[in-house]
Order: C-alpha cells, then sequence, then structure tokens
C-alpha cells in the first residue's frame, strides 16, 4: 500500500519543487520513501537476477542430462542429450533439467530360481535348512527340460545406451531387465538337461541364457546394452548328496581307465621292448654261429694237410696241446693212481664247491 | 516519468504470468493427460508439451504415467492337456495409450494403476489357465525343440490378453509379455525329488560299473596285445636262427673232406670249452698226460 501510495505522492514532487517548498516533515518522509523504494527495486532485479542464475547446472563425468522445455525434451535422440560440463536452461517452469546417470555398469540378479535366503544368510555365506519339499510362493527353483528340478541364478551387465527411452519410457527400467533375465533363465532351463546344465556344459547353459536375455531386452527395446551374464547353478539341497555321489562315481571312473591306459602302456612297451631285444639277439646269435662255423671251417682247411702227412702224430699233439691249457684253467686236479694190488681205489665226493676251511685242516692230520 | 512505464511493464508481467498459471498447463515426456469440461473427458492429450486450457472450475487436467509399467502376476495353478499341475506366473510390461479411455474407468480410484493392474491379473489368470490347458507338459519342458513351443505359449497368453484388452476398450496397451516363474505344487515337488534321487542313483552305479568294465577291457586287451608282440618277436627270432644255422651249414661241407679229423677237433673244442673254470677233474694213470705217472709212482714205491 505504501509503495502505491509513494509513486502518486512522487510524481508531483520532481515537477514543482521551486513553486511549493514542502515542509521539513514531508520531504524527509519522502526521502525515505523513495530510498526504500530504490532497495525494492534493487532487491527485484537481484531475484530476477537469481532467478535465471538458477538455470544453471552441471553434469558430471558419468552423466547425461535433458532439457524439458514445456514437458518435451529440447532436440531430437542424441543431440537432446547434454554431455558433461555446465549448461543453462530457463528455470522452472519453463525448462526442466533431468539427469541420467550413465554411470558405467548395471547389475541386476535374478532370483526366481533359488531358494529362499534372508540377506543375513547370504552375507554369512549359510543355506537355509532344507524341507523335504519345495513351497513355490517362497523358493524359487527352474525346472529343467528332463522334468528335474534344480536352483539357477544369474547376475546381469548391462549398460545404458538410450538414456531417453531408458527414463521416459519405463517407470522401472532395470525391473523389466531383470524380468527378462529370470524369462531367459527359466526358458533355457526348460530347454536343458539337468546334467547340462550342473556340470557338462555350464558355459553353453550360460551363454543359452546370455543370448535370450540380450534378446528379450532388444525385442523390448529397452534402451539397455547387456554386457555379462554371470550363472550359477546347484542341484536341489534335499538332493545333494545324491549329486554328489554320481560326481564322485564319474570321478572314480576316470581314476578307474587312467589306471588301466597307465598299464596298458606299461605292458605294450615292455612287450614291444621284449620283442625287440629277442629279434636282436636272434640276429647277433646269428651272426655269431655263421661268423664261428666259417672260421671252423678255414682253420680246418689249413690243418688237414699236417693231418694227411702225419695222422696220428698229429691227433697225439693236438690232444696233448689242448689238455696241457684244459688243465691249468681247472681248479682242483686230483689224481688217483692205481694201489699196488692192481684194485680200483674208491673215491668219495663231497659235492660242495666251498668246502669250509676248518674241516679241511681237521681232515689233513 | 521513468518509473511509471517500468511498474506498468512489471505489472503486466505479473497479470501474465498468473493468467498462464490459470490458462495453461504441461504435459512431460512421460505423461498423457486427459482434459475435463464439467467432469467429462473432453480432450486426450499423448504428446508432451504445454497446452491451454479453461482455468478450474470449467476445465480440470488428470496426468497419468504414461511409461512402460511392470507389472508380475500371481502364482496360478492350471492343468496341462496330459494332466500335470503347473504353476505359472508372468511379468507384463504395459502403458497407458489412450487417457480418454483409460479415465472414465480408472480416475475414480484411488490409484488407477493399481486398479488397472488388478484387473489384468484377473484376466490373465483366465489366459494362463486356458493356454496352459492346451499344451502338454512337454511343449513347458523339452530337451529336443529349440524353444518354439515355449515361446509359442507366451504369444498365445498375450494374444489372448491383447483381445481381452480390445474388447473391453480400457486405454491399455501390453508391450511385453513372459513367463517369469514355472513352477509344480508343493506335494509334486518332493515326488520329483523322489524320482531325481533314483535316477542319481542309477547313473552313479553306471558310472562305476561302466569304469570297471572298461578298464577290464582296456587291461585285458593290452595283455592280448603284449604277449601278440612277444609271440610274433619269438617266432621272428627262431626264423632267423634257423637261417643263421642253415646258412652255417653251408661250411659242413669243408668238413666233409675229412670227418674223422672234424669230429676230433670238434671234441676237442668242446672238452676246452667244457673245462674253463672252477672245475675239478679226477684222472688215474690211464689218461694221458698222466700216464706218465705210471712209471714214476712204481719207481717210488719201489725204493
Amino acid at each position: 500500500m505504501n509503495d502505491h501510495d509513494h509513486p502518486h505522492n512522487g510524481l508531483p514532487e520532481p515537477v514543482p519543487p521551486p513553486e511549493t517548498p514542502v515542509d521539513a516533515g514531508s520531504q524527509a518522509l519522502s526521502e525515505a520513501l523513495r530510498s526504500s523504494f530504490a532497495i525494492v527495486k534493487f532487491v527485484m532485479v537481484l531475484l530476477v537476477l537469481v532467478f535465471l542464475a538458477s538455470g544453471f547446472f552441471t553434469v558430471g563425468p558419468q552423466e547425461r542430462a535433458i532439457i524439458l522445455r514445456f514437458g518435451k525434451p529440447v532436440g531430437e535422440g542424441e543431440k537432446a542429450l547434454l554431455g558433461p560440463g555446465l549448461h543453462w536452461s530457463f528455470p522452472y517452469p519453463i525448462d526442466e533439467n533431468i539427469k541420467v546417470s550413465i554411470a558405467g555398469l548395471q547389475h541386476v540378479g535374478s532370483t526366481v530360481g533359488w531358494y529362499a535366503v534372508t540377506p543375513e544368510q547370504m552375507l554369512a555365506g549359510i543355506e537355509p535348512p532344507a524341507g523335504t519339499t519345495l513351497n513355490p510362493i517362497v523358493d524359487g527353483y527352474a525346472l529343467t527340460g528332463d522334468t528335474n528340478i534344480i536352483h539357477t541364478r544369474a547376475t546381469l551387465t548391462y549398460r545404458i545406451n538410450d538414456p531417453i527411452r531408458y527414463v521416459f519410457s519405463f517407470v522401472n527400467a532395470s525391473n523389466a531387465v531383470q524380468s527378462a533375465q529370470d524369462n531367459a533363465l527359466l526358458y533355457v532351463a526348460s530347454r536343458f538337461k539337468v546334467d547340462d546344465i550342473l556340470t557338462r556344459d555350464i558355459a553353453g547353459f550360460q551363454e543359452a541364457v546370455r543370448r535370450r536375455a540380450t534378446q528379450l531386452v532388444e525385442n523390448q527395446d529397452l534402451g539397455v546394452v547387456v554386457e555379462q551374464c554371470v550363472v550359477q547353478s546347484s542341484p536341489p539341497r534335499q538332493l545333494k548328496d545324491a549329486f554328489a555321489n554320481v560326481l564322485k562315481a564319474e570321478v572314480m571312473r576316470s581314476k578307474v581307465l587312467n589306471e588301466a591306459r597307465s598299464y596298458e602302456n606299461q605292458i605294450t612297451n615292455k612287450a614291444g621292448a621284449d620283442a625287440e631285444s629277442l629279434v636282436n639277439l636272434a640276429q647277433s646269435d646269428r651272426a655269431r654261429l655263421v661268423r664261428d662255423m666259417s672260421a671252423q671251417a678255414e682253420r680246418f682247411q689249413e690243418i688237414l694237410p699236417q693231418y694227411q702227412d702225419h695222422p696220428a702224430l698229429f691227433g697225439q699233439q693236438r690232444l696233448t696241446e689242448t689238455l696241457g691249457r684244459v688243465l691249468t684253467n681247472v681248479q682242483d686236479k686230483i689224481f688217483l693212481a692205481e694201489s699196488p694190488d692192481g684194485n680200483r681205489k674208491e673215491l668219495r665226493l663231497l659235492l660242495n664247491r666251498e668246502v669250509p676251511k676248518p674241516k679241511t685242516e681237521d681232515t689233513k692230520p | 516519468m521513468k518509473r511509471n512505464p517500468l511498474t506498468l511493464i512489471i505489472g503486466l508481467l505479473l497479470i501474465i504470468v498468473f493468467a498462464l498459471l490459470l490458462f495453461v498447463f504441461q504435459v512431460r515426456q512421460s505423461q498423457v493427460a486427459v482434459v475435463t469440461t464439467f467432469g467429462n473427458p473432453t480432450r486426450p492429450i499423448t504428446k508432451p508439451g504445454a497446452y491451454l486450457k479453461w482455468p478450474w472450475p470449467i476445465q480440470k487436467v488428470w496426468w497419468f504415467d504414461q511409461r512402460v509399467q511392470n507389472f508380475e502376476d500371481r502364482l496360478t495353478e492350471g492343468l496341462t492337456r496330459d494332466s500335470f499341475n503347473l504353476l505359472t506366473s508372468v511379468y507384463v510390461g504395459w502403458k497407458v495409450s489412450d487417457p480418454a479411455a483409460f479415465f472414465p474407468r480408472f480416475a475414480g480410484s484411488a490409484d488407477p494403476i493399481a486398479a488397472a493392474e488388478a484387473l489384468l491379473d484377473q484376466w490373465l489368470g483366465t489366459a494362463k489357465t486356458a493356454v496352459v490347458g492346451r499344451h502338454p507338459l512337454g511343449d513347458f519342458l523339452t530337451t529336443t525343440d529349440n524353444g518354439a513351443n515355449f515361446i509359442a505359449i507366451e504369444n498365445e497368453i498375450l494374444a489372448s490378453i491383447q483381445s481381452q484388452l480390445r474388447t473391453n476398450n480400457f486405454g491399455l496397451e501390453i508391450e511385453f509379455l513372459g513367463i517369469k516363474r514355472l513352477q509344480l505344487p508343493e506335494s509334486v515337488s518332493q515326488s520329483v525329488f523322489e524320482r531325481m534321487t533314483s535316477e542319481r542313483k542309477v547313473l552313479a552305479d553306471r558310472f562305476q560299473y561302466e569304469g570297471e568294465a572298461e578298464a577290464q577291457r582296456i587291461r585285458s586287451d593290452a595283455e592280448r596285445r603284449a604277449a601278440e608282440v612277444l609271440a610274433n618277436a619269438q617266432g621272428q627270432a627262431t626264423q632267423i636262427k634257423g637261417q643263421g644255422e642253415a646258412e652255417a651249414a653251408k661250411s659242413l661241407k669243408v668238413f666233409q673232406q675229412n670227418p674223422e679229423l672234424a669230429s676230433f677237433i670238434f671234441r676237442l673244442s668242446a672238452l676246452e670249452g667244457s673245462l674253463k673254470e672252477r672245475s675239478v677233474l679226477i684222472f688215474d694213470q690211464h689218461t694221458p698226460p698222466f700216464d706218465l705217472f705210471r712209471g714214476v709212482s712204481t719207481n717210488l714205491l719201489n725204493k
């Protein structure tokens, strides 16, 4: 009200100042009003400036921003995205800036195929006790192609590649990614055999889940790209021992087979070596036999003329010479002279090569 | 003089802002809206931007989230064509596509989205029971097809719910649908466990016997081959020796010139060979050269 009064009072003021001198009191009042109006003006300008300055905003390195002017994005597609740095938009309600985190990689976990675990148990790494049945309301599991029950869970890592779609088209896009992941797990498990999922083809199962999740995410146009998918599977807790026994039997089988194979190697190698040495021995025998015979024949040829010259003498000479040579080699020589009465002497032999020394000494005297 | 136009401009601006607040409303990118005139929906708005309207109480604006909502329905039990109980639950991505049709049906409730989802849940339950009943369990669980049946089941549920949506024009639209849970009733899970246990047992036994039998086969096969190799070598060796003997026999005709001498020489060398070492020999005086002793001993005795 004062503000409104002031211009009315002030209007006539500058025009007729000299003609109508005002008393000191009202002059002081008008001075005060004028200065307070200046302050109001200053504050208003300041407010406008603050209002405009509030349109500045910064975008972080892992963020993109979108400006909505009257609710509609400014720019189309990629151009609508503002990169890191300082930006300005009209303040609300004309413009509105929305920041989207594209921070590296996002993760969602799918637990639709896992038994119920409380966060405390998860942290401690312990399993809840297993009942004899699985309650479908509480415990998740997947059914395999051969109608077995298994537990399987997955962590999907993805990157946002279309932030506009991710933010403006879905109430909760990460939830939708998780649903796609859940579906991929169930779908792929229902096409695999239990042994393939758990032991034989773990990588194949994981790859199939990743493919299906990627395909779903693309079909649903969630604005994300699947980077990685890690699947973990386990047999039902109730059947842990049964599954472990199969595994043990499988390990045992390969152990037994390995042993048999090493035995096979050993005995075939030995047979090969033995066979070779047999043949070699035969060959050397053959060579020796032939060589000996031909040497003897040669020698025979040489001595034949001498024999023909003096057959008896030659025979005598050979025999004596040979005996002499032989007798030097013989260890014990015992000569039995004929007794004077012409009877033969009787000789008793103890057939033991190593005669104990003291015995011989005893018998001597 | 100076302040007059300035205040005028400020005043005018204030009036314009005030009027805009009354006559203009915004629809954001993620929203749809419907304008009601005295309570009747008259103008649906599906594109974002700024729009004009008459101020309240003539016209009123209702905004709805237009983004895709995630909804997961209840786990419901259905009987497959071959009489297996199967519990299924699906996830649905749906959104408000026609605010004018959506408004009259759901705007009255406190939470229109939840009200719409309750309706969807009901329809999905019916659709699932019908579709599950048309398929045998083998369409859900199989190791032989490439997944075509599973996808066909999802598509059938989707088609059924979409025909429901078309007949009841409630302004909803389904973007995608997929099976999220596929389970067995609790009592069945136990019998599955029993079956799995016996399957495991069979498998473990098979591994064990298979391993033993295979190992046995490998061993005996190896032994057979080793014996074969040795026998072959033996044969070869005999053959080689025979060859050697035949070759050596060629020299025999040399000895043929004087068999008597040959036999004498052979005997001599046999004697020499047999007495090579550590032998004990007993003679009497008839053996040459010890016959020499005969004379000597008699001489000694005579002395």
